[in-house]
């Protein structure tokens, strides 16, 4: 059960800000926004500014954005290209790979190197900064565990979203949009929230974007956890590898290059299993969908991936970053088509999103209040009252991929998710 | 520069007129009488804006849109507010959408008019929700179509690279 405050409490919030995103591994970019040298995005760890730029030299980094001397944001724009970020305040220079060069007045004033020695001198690193398939992630604790320790076994579902040919992805955007939710909300919606698709999006069943006659569908897909993250499944119709990846929408060359870097048990999970990956989140707040409405006039469908960051800006308000992405490989009418079905069903404009959105700020202006401190709400979906599952775990030979997974209407994924949360926040 | 047409021309007189009537359409979600005031070609764009320095040369995101629309994504949004299944606008928000800074400016092809505008969109949702607002620039193309004006392209260019809006579901 779980206490309905947690969704708008202040108290709560700054625990998250000091002992969860003070450790987790947190999404900043993927490799793909600065392709040049010298390219560079702006983003926040929370209250952090970090230039991430890919330096003259081709090494990718991640800097913090506050000069070493008064304390300015050296670059105030979100993105662009640069050699040098000059501080507006004094003047003092840097190059994008953080060394300290250009300082002035460095002999009247500081008497050169005797006062002030300019050599050696960086703007401050980010604790630590990694990437896999391209997606760069910082965490600000410096005795953090590994990337790749943090993500797990989540990674084999990773590499569904981001991995569909050795060219790797690449990504537009983000969208960025306020909402007055708490970013928990989404975090958990997206790790498991089959329960949600029939009701509140019907209208997009009503409509007939989806080429599944009822949202009823969802329940014969299966949820599924591995670590540090977990997401819901579709299930497919018959059919071998291919002929399951044509279904949504791939066209042959795209599952030839698919089939040349998934491993054979992500394949399997395909072709043997059945299960097609449609929305995840990655602890703590990063999430994915993949799906595949209709084409226009046509019965033909088209799948799109989206990654999206819940950057939480206080307890009851978050910013919404959505990125469209697509192998890079893909072909440039594939890659058109799949971001017009993007943009009709996710990001800032995206007809899913918006019932979404409507009821998440509901439910977190709602959690403000007192009454919601009397209030457990019931997260025990998919488990009877002596806690025996509703449905049994999928076995080994029904399921390939690491992890749990289960078919059905459940909670298990945000129950997974919380436990990480809660973990996270009280030590 | 180019010169808007004199605020006392026909041209200018209808294209505010059509700019007007459109807002009172989009205040009211009357969709569907929208809908018949675009083009079948129409091309509906609103790009996502991005900080960048000066002189950087742009200040949009490469290949990111809030909107990319033809006919059949507007109709099928369309469509979806007639649906007894779109909680967003259920109950619907009251939206007031402010025109103004219109100018109009003549093409070549006389069938044609390039409309700039500034827009203003007020949103209240529920009783004690924080109102929120889209400041945007706006500059649409109209073309005649037999006795009347319809709109064949609009790019909107919000004003904020953040937006403070929970959706756009709505339209500008």
């Amino acid at each position: 059960m779980i206490p309905a405050h947690i969704y708008n409490d202040g108290d709560l919030f700054a625990l998250e800000k000091e002992r969860l995103f003070g450790r987790a591994w947190t999404f900043v970019a993927h490799e793909s926004e600065i392709p040049q040298d010298g390219d560079y995005v702006v983003r926040r760890v929370l209250d952090d500014s970090f230039i991430v730029a890919r330096d003259s030299n081709g090494q990718v980094r991640a800097m913090f954005n506050m000069c070493l001397h008064r304390g300015m944001q050296v670059c105030r724009a979100e993105m662009g290209n640069a050699s040098n970020f000059r501080c507006p305040y004094h003047g003092w220079s840097y190059r994008n790979d953080g060394r300290l060069t250009g300082l002035p007045f460095h002999k009247d004033a500081y008497g050169g190197d005797d006062g002030f020695l300019k050599t050696g001198q960086t703007l401050l690193p980010a604790p630590n900064l990694a990437s896999y398939n391209g997606l760069l992630f910082i965490n600000l604790d410096p005795n953090a565990e590994p990337l790749e320790d943090f993500l797990g076994d989540f990674r084999f579902y990773l590499d569904f979203y981001t991995k569909q040919s050795a060219a790797g992805l690449q990504v537009r955007g983000p969208q960025r949009w306020r909402i007055k939710a708490n970013w928990k909300i989404g975090a958990e919606n997206f790790a498991g929230d089959m329960y949600h698709t029939p009701h509140t999006h019907a209208s997009i069943v009503d409509i007939g974007l989806f080429r599944e006659p009822k949202a009823q569908k969802r329940k014969d897909g299966a949820t599924y956890w591995a670590h540090r993250g977990g997401g819901t499944t579709y299930k497919l119709p018959p059919g071998g590898f291919e002929e399951r990846m044509r279904y949504v929408g791939y066209p042959d060359d795209m599952i030839s290059r698919i089939k040349g870097v998934w491993t054979p048990r992500q394949q399997q999970m395909v072709a043997e299993d059945g299960f097609m990956i449609s929305a995840a989140t990655c602890f703590p707040n990063l999430s994915f969908v993949h799906n595949w409405p209709k084409l226009p006039g046509s019965e033909q469908v088209l799948p799109f991936i989206s990654i999206r960051l819940w950057q939480p800006i206080s307890e009851n308000e978050t910013e919404v970053c959505s990125w469209f992405a697509v192998d890079s490989a893909a072909p440039e009418d594939f890659k058109n088509d799949s971001y017009k079905a993007y943009l009709m069903c996710f990001g800032s404009t995206g007809m899913f999103e918006q019932d979404d959105v409507e009821n998440w700020v509901s439910l977190t202006t709602t959690a403000g209040g007192s009454m919601a401190r009397r209030l457990l709400l019931n997260s025990r979906m998919g488990l009877l009252s002596d806690d025996r599952p509703v449905v049994e775990a999928l076995g080994a030979e029904a399921f390939h991929g690491p992890g749990r997974a289960q078919v059905g209407y459940n909670e298990y994924n945000q129950r997974e998710w919380l436990k990480l949360w809660a973990g996270a926040v009280s030590a | 520069m180019r010169k808007p047409l004199p605020f006392n021309d026909i041209r200018h007189l209808q294209a505010h007129q059509f700019l007007v009537d459109e807002a009172y359409l989009l205040d009211g979600q009357h969709y569907e009488a929208w809908l018949d005031t675009l083009t079948e070609d129409i091309r509906y764009v609103m790009p996502v804006r991005v900080t960048t320095a000066r002189g950087a040369g742009f200040d949009t995101s490469p290949g990111m849109a809030h909107f990319d629309e033809d006919k059949y994504s507007l109709s099928q949004r369309v469509a979806r507010f007639a649906t007894e299944h779109a909680w967003t606008e259920d109950p619907p928000s009251r939206l007031r959408h402010f025109i103004t800074n219109v100018r109009t400016f003549a093409c070549d092809d006389e069938t044609q008019l390039i409309v700039e505008s500034a827009e203003l969109l007020f949103r209240s949702r529920g009783d004690v929700n924080e109102s929120a607002l889209v400041s945007c620039g706006r500059e649409d193309l109209l073309r005649r179509c037999d006795d009347r004006w319809k709109l064949a392209r609009r790019t909107i260019i919000a004003d904020e690279s953040v937006l403070r809006m929970q959706n756009l579901a709505v339209f500008l």
